[in-house]
């Protein structure tokens, strides 16, 4: 385990993604990914299907575990943790507690079906933060006012059009207060005319300065809002740079070869 | 028609551009087409077939003298036969909500990330579910062999025949339910499981604070069929003189030997007993349907209530 801190690591450094490793099954998805995303940052990640994109965001909060490299989040390992020099995986509950500071959205919203809108996001900070329920479901109001849901507090998320359905998932995602907000392709599951209100609603977290990473195949919301663009490819990072430059300019082949595609 | 027919002819020229022009409508059509249904042949002839079947039999049993009729209408609210329809009743219903509990328990248990809650959980849906009932209901009566005394108890005097039925039942019953439990689990989307981890839930808390109550859908027509299972299975207790219904009904017709009629009011009361809980089922499974999110009606909220609702939605 390298411990040193990389020369340009300063205290504002959100997110440190370092040589990681990830096989599921015989695949080896991630292929020694390094990332580094300061405070306020924007990330957009592109690449192909497969490229391991969002497996990189499920290894970030341990939904899956790291088999190689160190993630840190603030400065803080998830999932293990070093002790005497020897790796221990952390128990569950601490586990539990630093992804409460790690919001993520999914691709499929997966609001909890049993619970109205409003319960979807008053849920984690009165059952899990011990936030009193008035205050909870006040705060809920308001986020659910700001991503323009304001009159569906009351709605099950089947009565919901996926559009609103990922609006409400990302009020709860903010509800928890993050640090930091990871976005799993979070318009590809919705219709091509649903898209744009997600999409406003991503911009409009982004401008309070949420520090975000986001998987998408939208470039335009990555030329528009993102501060930097990361290329990954077969379980690597081919490219990482400002979004123009890297949007407009690729330097890797692949990249360029994507961009085309895509457009 | 003819210009449809005209347009619709393969032409490699532009294709036509329709744009619909404000006011142009279609015409109006009142109500939908009613086709008229074509006679079913086969069905009428079918049930008339099964109509005279039926009423031959029941004619033929009518008229048989060893049938004695009125034995049964005399013995069907026989107080000794209510009292039995009354334990039977109670085994059934007691043991299902014993073995639903338990089986939540053993579902959760095989379902967690505990390895050896897992292991106990699936050593007891693998004996439970595969001793017969019968046998487990024999093995519960003649447990005095083993443990003479439960607790300074005589263990006879602490089991009678309706205790031992009750806990046979209800453990052979929970290794069941625990499978419908652990299928509605998995029902779930996992990505259920995902979102709740992802707020800051441990895995054991999104399986038992997300996952489960959106599986009680699931769970429930199932369970209905065990509880309709559960109303027969209590016979077995008959075996050990659990003072049930059958066990009343062969008490009578030992000492009047009237058989054959007394146990036409067994039939009759099983039958009963499973139409009244197969109607229960239904509106059970359409209670929770209707205050599902995937149901048909919505909840209908007005705007004006939300104040209201904040209170009753935040309910856990």
């Amino acid at each position: 385990m390298t411990q040193t801190a990389p020369a340009g690591t300063a205290s504002d450094t959100m997110l440190r993604i370092d040589g990681v490793h990830k096989w599921l099954g015989h695949n080896h998805v991630l292929r020694g990914v390094d990332i580094q995303v300061r405070a306020g940052e924007i990330v957009c990640i592109l690449g192909p299907s497969g490229s391991g994109k969002s497996t990189l965001l499920r290894c970030i909060n341990h939904l899956d575990p790291v088999d190689g490299g160190v993630i840190e989040v603030n400065g803080e390992r998830i999932g293990h943790e070093v002790n005497g020099g020897q790796l221990y995986e952390q128990s569950e509950r601490r586990v539990a507690k630093a992804r409460q500071h790690i919001g993520m959205v999914f691709q499929h919203f997966n609001l909890f079906g049993h619970m109205t809108a409003l319960d979807n996001v008053t849920y984690g900070p009165t059952r899990i933060l011990g936030r009193p329920r008035k205050e909870a479901a006040a705060h809920a109001r308001q986020l659910l006012a700001k991503v323009g849901l304001a009159d569906k507090d009351a709605s099950y998320p089947s009565q919901l059009s996926g559009g609103q359905q990922q609006r409400v998932a990302i009020a709860r995602a903010l509800a928890m207060e993050p640090r930091l907000m990871m976005f799993d392709e979070p318009t590809s599951a919705l219709d091509p005319e649903l898209v744009g209100e997600v999409l406003q609603t991503m911009r409009q977290v982004a401008e309070e300065g949420m520090t975000m990473i986001v998987v998408t195949h939208e470039i335009g919301f990555a030329r528009e809002v993102a501060d930097r663009v990361v290329f990954m490819d077969q379980g690597r990072v081919l490219e990482d740079g400002p979004a123009r430059e890297v949007l407009d300019n690729p330097q890797h082949e692949r990249t360029a070869a994507f961009l085309r595609r895509v457009h | 028609m003819s210009e449809l027919n005209a347009s619709s002819t393969p032409a490699l020229t532009d294709p036509a551009h329709y744009v619909r022009r404000p006011g142009e409508e279609p015409p109006v059509q009142e109500a939908p087409i009613h086709a008229k249904r074509r006679p079913q042949y086969g069905q009428i002839v079918a049930g008339i077939v099964a109509i005279a079947l039926l009423a031959l039999f029941i004619q033929s049993q009518a008229q048989n003298p060893n049938m004695e009729w009125s034995v049964t209408w005399d013995y069907m609210f026989n107080p000794v036969v209510l009292q039995g329809v009354g334990v039977t009743i109670q085994l059934a219903v007691f043991a299902m909500l014993i073995s639903i509990v338990l089986a939540f328990v053993i579902a959760l248990m095989i379902q967690s990330n505990n390895k050896v809650a897992n292991v106990i959980g699936r050593g007891y849906v693998w004996f439970f579910r595969g001793v017969p009932m019968l046998v487990q209901v024999l093995l519960w009566f003649n447990l005095a062999v083993l443990f003479p005394t439960i607790l300074g108890q005589d263990t006879n005097g602490l089991i009678s025949g309706f205790t031992a039925g009750l806990i046979a039942l209800s453990l052979a019953e929970s290794g069941y339910m625990a499978e419908i439990i652990r299928g509605g689990l998995i029902s779930v989307p996992a990505g259920q499981t995902d979102a709740g981890v992802s707020i800051g839930l441990t895995r054991n808390q999104a399986l038992a604070r997300i996952v489960l109550p959106q599986s009680i859908r699931v769970i429930i027509p199932p369970t209905g069929n065990q509880f309709i299972g559960m109303l027969k299975a209590t016979s077995l207790v008959s075996v050990i003189g659990g003072s049930d219904l059958l066990t009343r009904v062969q008490l009578i017709y030992g000492q009047n030997f009237k058989i054959l009629p007394l146990l036409i009011v067994a039939v009759l009361w099983y039958l009963v007993l499973v139409t009244v809980a197969g109607i229960g089922q239904h509106f059970l499974e359409r209670r929770f349907n209707a205050s599902q999110p995937g149901s048909r009606k919505p909840r209908k909220r007005t705007p004006g209530s939300q104040a209201t609702t904040t209170t009753t939605g935040g309910a856990q």
